[in-house]
Formats: structure tokens, sequence, C-alpha cells
């Protein structure tokens, strides 16, 4: 879907391929039709088309404020505890062999508490404990 | 692109605190770009601006929105909407955005959230240096691309002052010395003979001396979009 959008007022009179100062907007006439085209990597959405356009035909809107677009679609690893996404495969491979190390899949939160069991004098309360006992 | 700088928090807490719902309006383009007025700027703002602290009363109600170009008079009034209720506008906008707000929206005030601060360019990720004045009669092709009114300190024309050592600025900081870069440049150029050509002295009419400055381009806004063919 272009966000570039005209409605049913165009008439194809090409004012705004004229006045695009971009070159964002081009035609092609073939056989029976006319159909304009729209490049968005030349838009500078300047809005000049919509200024121009005799007809209010350009629905400048859909430029301003438009759809999102999905670029690329990746697996997902989740903590192992609580199932909060954490990052892809691709990239826990790559923070692995920068610290050469493995890591199991925690949130924050889980990691956190997964370190404080496996030092259980540093727990709360612990050290203060072993010191009061000197 | 146009360069802005926040304003200190407490300035724009003293200019918003009269009002009971301001709309925080960040700009899509240049102050975007350069990362001091745009939407996550704009939130950002409005969540500090909240806070309960900075007021001796009840805060502002804060409303955030966000238009590509807020110096576009037609686009802003057929595109931004103002909430109802809204009694003060805080743009992020360059003045440039703010006044064509304040034309737009008369008489509701536009209070701005920035200090434009200069044109200029990014020259490494993160960091923006002034390097145009907007003179109206550019000499860039004399001086190997530099601008000197931009970039020396004291926008001389013909050469490095005393203040000029070892290819840095007197005034500090590790600014270049503009002239010392002009002619570096040349010579590397093989075009130093550039420096040797006697100029007239500037006019600086073109650079806003004669007042308001304006560019009209014939041939545009002739179509129904436009206010006047609105109104007729």
């Amino acid at each position: 879907m272009s966000y570039f959008r005209v409605n049913e007022n165009c008439n194809g009179c090409l004012a705004c391929v004229e006045n695009c100062p971009a070159s964002a907007l081009s035609f092609d006439d073939h056989n029976d039709k006319r159909t304009l085209n729209h490049n968005m990597t030349k838009c500078a959405r300047c809005g000049q088309c919509w200024r121009v356009c005799p007809q209010a035909a350009i629905e400048f809107q859909h430029l301003l404020v438009g759809q999102w677009d999905e670029v690329i679609a990746l697996d997902l690893i989740h903590c192992q505890v609580c199932g909060e996404p954490l990052y892809s495969p691709a990239y826990r491979q790559k923070v692995e062999s920068k610290l050469k190390s493995t890591s199991e899949a925690l949130c924050p939160k889980h990691r956190q508490s997964d370190a404080a069991s496996k030092w259980p004098l540093m727990g709360p309360g612990k050290a203060t404990a072993k010191l009061g006992g000197k | 692109m146009i360069v802005g700088d926040l304003k200190p928090l407490e300035e724009i807490v003293s200019a918003i605190k009269e009002y009971k719902q301001v709309l925080v309006l960040g700009c899509g383009s240049c102050v975007t770009v350069c990362l001091s007025g745009g939407e996550r700027e704009a939130e950002q703002l409005s969540r500090e601006l909240s806070l309960l602290q900075h007021y001796q009363g009840r805060p502002p109600k804060f409303e955030v929105g966000c238009i590509l170009r807020q110096c576009e008079r037609d686009l802003v009034i057929e595109y931004q909407d103002i909430p109802a209720g809204t009694d003060a506008v805080l743009s992020l906008a360059c003045g440039a955005g703010v006044q064509t707000l304040a034309d737009a929206f008369e008489p509701l005030p536009v209070i701005p959230a920035l200090n434009t601060t200069f044109l200029g360019a990014s020259d490494k990720p993160g960091s923006w240096t002034e390097k145009c004045k907007g003179c109206g009669d550019c000499i860039l092709i004399h001086t190997g691309g530099i601008c000197p009114i931009a970039r020396c300190a004291k926008s001389l024309f013909n050469g490095p002052c005393g203040g000029s050592q070892g290819g840095y600025c007197e005034v500090g900081e590790g600014i270049p010395c503009a002239w010392t870069q002009i002619v570096a440049r040349l010579k590397k150029m093989d075009k130093l003979h550039h420096y040797e050509e006697i100029h007239a002295p500037k006019n600086w009419q073109p650079g806003g001396a004669a007042g308001l400055r304006k560019r009209v381009r014939t041939g545009l806004g002739e179509g129904s979009n436009t206010k006047q063919n609105k109104n007729s």
C-alpha cells in the first residue's frame, strides 16, 4: 500500500507530477491507462502536491501518519522462569561469543535471584549474621 | 539543518505553570534529527514536566503530539488537531515553527521549549557544528567550501587573526581556526590563488540587514488546498 494516496477526485491532470520538487511522482500512459506512480525514497513530504492539486484529491494525511511495515521476523528466546521475551538466538550467540561463556535464558529479575541463590552467604541477612558471630 | 537545544527546565516550567492544559508538540524534521525536539523528546519532556516537584500548585495536564513540520502554516492548520481544553502549546520546533504555530492558532499562546541555536551539520554521530549564517550571498566558492562567516569567531574575510595558534582559535574549546582550514583546503585543491583575490566589501543586505527576508516562488499555491482558494 502506497503512502501517497489520492481519492476519487483525481482526474489525472498531473499537476502533482509537474510540481513535485523531489521528482517523487511520475506517470505512465500505457494503452488506455494513465498510471500515477510515487517513490517514497525520493519523497520529501513537502506537501507541494497537496497544495497544487486543483481537485483536492491528495490525501496527505497518509504521508504524515502512515502504517508500520514489518521489516524482519526473528525467533525469540524467553526467560526460562517467567517467560518474558528476551532476545533472538543470533543475539544470544553474539553475546556468548563476546563473553566467551554460555548463559541461561533469564530476565534481569530472575538473573538476579539466580545469582543470589548461588552465593548463600551473600543473601539478605546472611553476611550480617556471619559478621555478628565473630 | 536547523539545530536546537532544550531550554533549561526551570524556564519552561515558569512559562507553562499558569496554564491548565498544555499540548507538548514535537516537530518531525530538523529538531527530530538533531535529537532535541522530535516526538520522543516531546514525550520525555511531558513526563518530566508532569512531576509535582516542579510546581507549588497543581501541574498542568499534558497532551503530546508531533507533526512532520511545524513551519508550514497550511499543513499545520489542516492536520494539527488542538485537543479540546488546550490553553497553551509548548512547541519543540525551531523559532520558525513556533511563530508559524502562533500565527496559525492565534490567540492560543505558543511557548518555545527550545532555543534555536544554529544552521549546522552533523560531522559525526551525536555532534552538530555550525556551518552557515544564512548571509544571503554565499562566498564558499572563494573559500574552499569553508565559511569564514560562520566558522571564524570574528567572521573575518581576509585570513587568520593573531589569535590563531597552531591551527586553533583563541576562543578555545578546541575550535579550529577557520582560516587555517580554508588555506589548507585551498592548497589541497590547488586553488590558493583564490586567497589572493581582492573582493568588494560584503553587502550585508541579503543577510538581513535590509529587514525581513522573504522568498517568493511563483506558480505555486494555486491549487484547491491553499487557504485563499478554500475561502473563495
